[in-house]
């Protein structure tokens, strides 16, 4: 009898935790999908800011003429690498 | 002779109990990992030492009326320390990796997988006799895979306050252990001429691009999952104020002394929640595995996120960038960095890598708001 008992109650937790379960999976596709949705909404919004903001800046190259034969000199290559081992050097 | 035993009544020695001593243990062991070992040294410092405090017998720093009891209210209870570190962490961080490559922001989505099957793993749990997770618990337990500590605290805050402590703990714990975690799974789920890949020079943007950034983030926020505002909100005016450049000082506070004097009391708010009756259970183990599983469940699932990338891609993609999802500023874009460098001495992928980076705070902030509105 107690042991009928038991199963019974360990059979309805069991019943409990899978309605849980359940509950937990249609959360994690929600949650996927909700998460993929909104960073794809933004995706498209970033792309369309490069075409509203991006572009040259006007004020900027006139400020500086001088300044800008130099920063051409540099290939982006040299940029990255010297940026990517001051990012390690600091990592240290 | 009354006054004598009284006395004695009134020290630590006649007072202590043994879970109280082992959570004492507890927090010098943070100390400890903190200050010899380097871990998450400005968290674990404050958050050991206020495990030492909220375990003094007698003294009840951490119940009512006591000092740690009112920095957790006012701080934590309220949600407030961690979106002003929010706010903080959005003035530290530079999103043009991200506007350059916005792609990139897939990868901070599929990161969070580790979130979302975390979960499941914590109501699965739940068929091992001890364990009695309630789907509140689950989601605060999970959110440790969005490896973003203000984000966890905020979220467990608002979920499941009495699993705080061991949520915090595992965040900053693992979060430190990023690269010990991340390298074997990158290594064992790519191949040689995966890691090999090198990535094209990313665009120059424009400070009007990065100005108008937050304020899109912000406006897709309020229009779609306002539950996520306060993080976002928070996120974005740290960030405006940095890129906006007529509020210097304001950015220099908010990434200084501001986001330094408000992690002095969330360790210690924290530290309030290391009680033995609350931290001494089995529930903290279950925890503890569950992080572990989430941080690598969602290194994981970056890594392929960028294969499938990779294989559509004009550009070639590195599937290790993938790995820099799981947020984890920036020490993940730096495991990423160390990892690539090792197949091919030419590579520097850390710039590349600080785009998933960022999206992955972006992400674990939005999975956050969509557990708040679906479970809070």
């Amino acid at each position: 009898m107690i042991n009928d008992a038991k199963r019974v109650v360990k059979k309805g937790e069991n019943m409990d935790i899978g309605a849980l379960l359940l509950e937990a999976a249609s959360l994690m596709l929600t949650g996927m999908v909700g998460v993929f949705a909104f960073l794809s909404i933004l995706i498209f919004a970033v792309s369309k800011l490069s075409l509203i903001a991006g572009g040259d800046e006007p004020a900027k190259p006139q400020r500086q003429p001088t300044k800008r034969p130099a920063s051409t000199g540099v290939s982006n290559a040299h940029i990255a690498a010297i940026s990517a081992a001051i990012a390690q050097y600091r990592s240290k | 002779m009354d006054g004598l035993l009284n006395l004695w009544q009134a020290t630590g020695l006649a007072n202590f109990t043994v879970p109280a001593l082992v959570m004492m243990a507890v927090g010098c062991g943070l100390l400890y990992l903190a200050i010899a070992k380097g871990f998450e040294p400005l968290l674990l410092v404050p958050i050991g030492f206020g495990a030492i405090l909220t375990n003094i017998p007698v003294a009840g720093l951490a119940e009512p009326g006591g000092l740690l009891y009112y920095v957790y209210y006012i701080g934590i209870d309220s949600g407030v320390f961690p979106l002003l570190i929010f706010m903080g962490v959005g003035a530290m961080t530079d999103f043009s990796a991200l506007i350059a490559n916005p792609r990139m922001l897939l990868l901070g989505a599929a990161a969070q997988f580790g979130i979302f099957a975390t979960l499941f793993g914590a109501i699965a749990l739940n068929f091992v006799p001890g364990f009695e997770f309630t789907l509140q618990d689950a989601s605060a337990i999970a959110i440790i895979g969005g490896a973003d500590g203000p984000t966890a605290i905020f979220l467990a805050s608002k979920l499941a306050p009495e699993l705080l402590g061991a949520i915090a703990v595992a965040a900053y714990s693992y979060m430190a252990l990023v690269p010990i975690i991340q390298p074997p799974i990158m290594r064992a789920l790519t191949s040689e001429e995966d890691r090999k890949i090198e990535m094209p020079q990313l665009r120059h943007v424009t400070k009007r691009e990065k100005i108008i950034f937050p304020l899109a983030v912000l406006g897709l926020a309020i229009m779609f999952l306002p539950s996520a505002s306060p993080l976002v909100g928070m996120f974005c005016l740290g960030n405006l104020m940095r890129e906006c450049g007529v509020v210097d000082r304001l950015s220099n506070t908010a990434q200084n002394e501001l986001i330094n004097i408000v992690t002095i009391f969330l360790g210690l708010a924290v530290g309030s929640k290391l009680s033995a009756t609350e931290f001494l259970t089995v529930e903290t183990l279950g925890i503890l595995v569950l992080g572990a599983l989430a941080f690598s469940i969602g290194t994981a699932s970056g890594v392929f996120m960028a294969k499938i990338m990779n294989k559509f891609s004009k550009h070639p993609i590195n599937p290790l960038v993938g790995a820099a999802g799981v947020s984890a500023v920036p020490m993940a874009a730096r495991v990423v960095n160390k990892v690539g460098l090792e197949n091919n001495p030419h590579n520097f992928l850390l710039m590349h890598a600080m785009g998933p980076n960022v999206a992955g705070v972006l992400g674990s902030a939005v999975a956050a708001g969509i557990l708040l509105a679906l479970v809070g």
